[in-house]
């Protein structure tokens, strides 16, 4: 297994993908920064001190700082990149070839990528998150730090949210066993596309069932992580949306590892 | 352990396609065994099984002498080569072969450059494979094969694509490896001229089924000129032959006789024949090289 994760971690600080996705997430953290910097501190007089018409929280501090990198659609489908180009180099190369045939274990190829994966995309959300707070602590005179201790759970929070959907990602990408069908369905569900859908089958829910308990976007891994409000959350909210995390990952990751050691490579 | 390689009934459905039917093949150590077919036939089907990429849906194998379900341990100890090689077209050659190498635990860079040196691609510096020739390509990729220091290689069509240079060149490379490794090899590929140069035991593959298999003295012999008979009564005429004092034959299909020796009494043998009351009913001269032979066996090109 070390051989292995050694082995995908070398491949991965080689291939020009991981590169340029770690431009594009710096460039993204840029962007985050000067966007905060134009609404809360407000150099022109845009927005005439009303930056909560701007975004979803009225201060800039910590936790809001994971919000604004961590729960967003666009970092979500830079990971998905990632994580679906990554998943699926060795097969779109031939290399699998070379590698699934020496281990009767297959699984273990399968887990040591995804864990690879989880490493290089832990690595991009330090790098990314990092650059965009370094210099939103730097340089925007409306933040304020506040407390370590809740932005380092909220970092926590999203960053165990983002590796479930690595997971999803990385699932699809095992079962369609190429890149586009992995690109098209991280698509799906980190632009709000699924998102309407699950909408739909919440009214026709609540149309069959008078008071449902327990709602598809209460369910689907997309909504449950865009709607969850991570900075003033219960415990038992928190508890939930970890609980759903982990079955996520290790449901996505049984279902790779059952495919992979089921199928033949073509 | 007689055989490093065995397969007992291996089969191979995909739905209602049956892509290798039943195949029995055994690799003595040292053995460079030449797998014969056309297109199609099952080839490289077999040959994914034996390499692990795929699962036999009946049947077994063991390599060295263990069944598959246990020989995941030793799997590094054979290097495949499935049809062209997987290769990370943006490394180069020794970035391609220290990943190998990491998968399979070996640490020794000075071992993969000499790798890559016996292959002939020693000097090829920091190019990305993606600009390599096929040649090049299918010579790293044998390369990336004895990574682990196997004794067995499963290889298939490795001088597919190639021009005449290359294909000469991996011929003498799979010879090399044969000969000063001492590395059994199981070699697939439909250029049988190619084939025939290195072989030593032959399989021919038809339609999922191993139709002949034979060793490179007894295809020379079945291909050297002869005179082909057909006589009326089979039984008989070689009890005739025998008493002309002739040893050097052989009856094929219990009803030709392939006669090795006195080619030039053909018409002594058939007025000997008529003379015990047994028609001649075909009478040739023959020699075929291995082509000819494989599409006598296979009934391709409408062979007559």
């Amino acid at each position: 297994m070390f051989n292995l994760i050694k082995m995908n971690l070398y491949r991965m600080s080689r291939a020009v993908s991981t590169w340029v996705i770690a431009i594009v997430t710096v460039c993204f953290a840029l962007l985050q920064f000067g966007s905060l910097k134009l609404i809360f501190d407000d150099p022109f007089n845009m927005f005439s001190g009303e930056a909560g018409s701007m975004v979803a929280f009225d201060r800039l501090d910590g936790v809001s700082a994971v919000t604004t990198f961590l729960q967003n659609g666009n970092v979500l489908i830079i990971l998905a990149i990632f994580v679906v180009l990554f998943a699926n180099a060795e097969h779109k190369c031939g290399f699998d070839k070379n590698l699934i045939g020496l281990s009767k274990n297959r699984w273990k190829q399968t887990l040591a990528r995804w864990i690879s994966a989880v490493i290089g995309m832990t690595a991009l959300i330090a790098i990314g998150f990092g650059v965009m707070l370094g210099l939103t602590a730097l340089f925007v005179d409306a933040f304020t730090f506040g407390s370590a201790v809740a932005m380092f759970k909220s970092l926590g929070l999203m960053y165990l949210g983002a590796v479930a959907f690595s997971a999803i990602f990385f699932f699809f990408t095992t079962l369609f066993n190429n890149s586009v069908g992995g690109v098209v369905t991280s698509l799906v569900l980190t632009t709000g596309i699924f998102n309407l859908f699950e909408m739909l089958m919440d009214m026709l829910v609540k149309k069959i069932f008078s008071s449902p308990k327990v709602l598809p976007t209460d369910i689907f891994y997309d909504s449950v992580f865009m709607n969850f409000s991570h900075s003033d959350a219960s415990t038992k909210a928190i508890l939930i949306f970890a609980g759903i995390s982990v079955v996520y990952i290790v449901l996505s990751l049984l279902g790779s590892m059952v495919l992979q050691q089921r199928r033949d490579v073509k | 352990m007689e055989y490093l390689l065995e397969t007992d009934n291996i089969t191979k459905r995909y739905g209602p396609i049956v892509a290798v039917d039943h195949v029995s093949i055994r690799l003595k150590q040292g053995e460079i065994y030449g797998l014969i077919g056309r297109n199609g036939a099952g080839k490289t089907t077999l040959l994914k099984m034996l390499a692990g990429l795929a699962k036999p849906t009946e049947g077994s194998f063991t390599i060295f002498g263990e069944s598959a379900e246990k020989t995941s341990r030793m799997r590094d100890r054979v290097g495949v080569l499935i049809e062209t090689p997987g290769l990370y077209p943006n490394l180069s050659a020794m970035g391609n072969m220290k990943i190998m190498a990491m998968i399979v635990g070996e640490n020794d860079d000075l071992y993969l450059k000499e790798l890559l040196e016996d292959v002939g691609l020693g000097g090829i510096g920091k190019r990305h494979v993606k600009a390599f020739s096929m040649g090049m390509k299918q010579r790293l990729g044998i390369a990336m094969s004895l990574v682990g220091h196997p004794d067995i290689l499963l290889l298939d069509e490795p001088i597919n694509g190639l021009d005449p240079q290359g294909i000469v060149e991996v011929r003498e490379l799979i010879s090399k490896l044969n000969r000063e490794r001492n590395i059994t090899i199981l070699i697939s590929s439909h250029i049988l001229e190619e084939l025939s140069k290195i072989v030593t035991r032959y399989g021919i593959i038809h339609n999922g089924r191993i139709i002949d298999q034979f060793s490179q003295s007894e295809l020379l012999r079945r291909c050297q000129e002869r005179i082909e008979l057909r006589p009326s009564d089979p039984t008989k005429a070689v009890t005739i032959i025998e008493k002309m004092g002739i040893s050097d034959f052989k009856v094929v299909d219990n009803s030709v006789l392939h006669i090795f020796e006195r080619l030039e009494d053909s018409g002594e043998i058939v007025l000997e024949l008529a003379k015990n009351d047994i028609k001649t009913l075909n009478i040739s001269i023959k020699n075929e090289n291995l082509e000819d032979y494989f599409l006598h066996v296979t009934g391709g090109a409408n062979y007559r």
